[in-house]
């Protein structure tokens, strides 16, 4: 009885990560972001995953979204966005603004 | 990469030298000493080293979202300071108000300091292993950091050499911005960790200032100027400002009547 019990707890605290919300990954690579275009669903809830696969730290920054996250070299990090009304939201790498260029495209 | 570098590191130390010379001015101004200042400095720099060598590390932490709440963390906790700075520096004849002043601007001066350096850091030691980029990069990282050291010396002086009365008002006004934009940006880290729900923006004045304009990036440092600010950012404000208006308020009149 106790292991079932254990076994529903764990299922229950399991559920909402299950649940979550759908996860997009975008890396970055020579201070470019691929995809640079990112489609998401609009009013919907996003995870960006983003990894920095450059030895260098970026910081990933935007205006129209409300996001700054700083990420180190050869690392990743998650970011959440949304739920966003249909449209273009542009982001950035801030420490190298160039070429570190992108869009969510919520539709 | 020189002129880039300059505005980055320009933007990190405007903000870290604006609240810590705002700071140093009333207590200035208020007859506070100013021996703690060092040490505060040298803790900070060592707590952003600390933190820009663990950021892989604490943005992992709790699931993906430790960078926002230690970012938070610290807006909330130099809010805290503030509080009680702005409450206990009318009181510098009773022994334990001194006391949470020098505590009230020593952990402002670190938590500034670690949170702004460690971006500064992270991104200049990026560059170690590219040398053609190093150098300029140090070279405008310099520029940058002299520039916002500059700028905090000139608001110092600027309160500083107003007649006592205005400068008192002054630097409480920027305070007071100070506390509105912290507690605005500690709100969107918890919305960009997914522990606050996000809105629609209250407005979008970005036709009116571009957050990407020179106008919007001086606001931002300034204010705390979001072009889309959410319902939960505008309340934070607004509250933030409140409360620290009225704690001092209260403190003046604590003290005339005594």
């Amino acid at each position: 009885m106790r292991r079932v019990g254990l076994f529903l707890f764990l299922s229950i605290m399991v559920m909402p990560v299950l649940a979550g919300p759908p996860v997009v990954e975008i890396e970055i690579r020579d201070h470019l972001f691929f995809p640079d275009e990112v489609k998401i669903p609009a009013n919907t809830k996003v995870k960006l995953l983003v990894k920095n696969m450059d030895p260098t730290a970026e910081e990933f920054e935007s205006y129209e979204l409300n996001r700054e996250k700083v990420i180190a070299g050869n690392s990743q990090a998650f970011i959440f966005i949304g739920p966003l009304p249909a449209g273009v939201y542009p982001f950035f790498g801030e420490f190298f603004p160039k070429t570190a260029q992108g869009k969510v495209i919520a539709e | 990469m020189l002129l880039n570098a300059v505005v980055i590191v320009l933007r990190e130390v405007l903000e870290a030298s604006l609240i810590i010379s705002v700071f140093l001015a009333l207590s200035q101004i208020l007859n506070r000493s100013l021996k703690w200042m060092l040490l505060a400095l040298v803790l900070g720099l060592i707590s952003g080293f600390i933190y820009a060598g663990t950021i892989s590390t604490v943005s992992m932490a709790f699931g993906g979202i430790g960078q926002e709440i230690v970012n938070a963390t610290i807006n909330i906790l130099i809010f805290i300071a503030l509080i009680i700075f702005v409450y206990a520096i009318p009181h510098q004849t009773n022994q334990r108000c001194r006391q949470l002043t020098v505590i009230a601007i020593m952990s402002t001066v670190i938590l500034a300091i670690m949170r702004e350096g460690s971006e500064v850091l992270l991104f200049i030691t990026g560059f170690i292993g590219v040398p053609d980029l190093l150098g300029p990069v140090l070279m405008g990282g310099a520029v940058g950091a002299g520039l916002g050291v500059s700028v905090g010396v000139f608001i110092y002086y600027f309160i500083v050499n107003l007649i006592p009365r205005y400068g008192v008002w002054v630097g409480y006004l920027l305070l007071l911005l100070v506390a509105g934009s912290l507690m605005s940006q500690a709100v969107e880290f918890l919305i960009q960790a997914d522990l606050l729900t996000s809105s629609e923006p209250v407005w979008n004045s970005s036709n009116i200032i571009d957050e990407h304009s020179v106008a919007g990036q001086l606001l931002f440092a300034l204010l705390g100027y979001e072009a889309t600010p959410q319902t939960s950012q505008v309340i934070a404000y607004i509250c933030s400002m409140t409360a620290l208006f009225c704690v001092a308020m209260f403190s003046f009149i604590k003290r005339d009547r005594n």
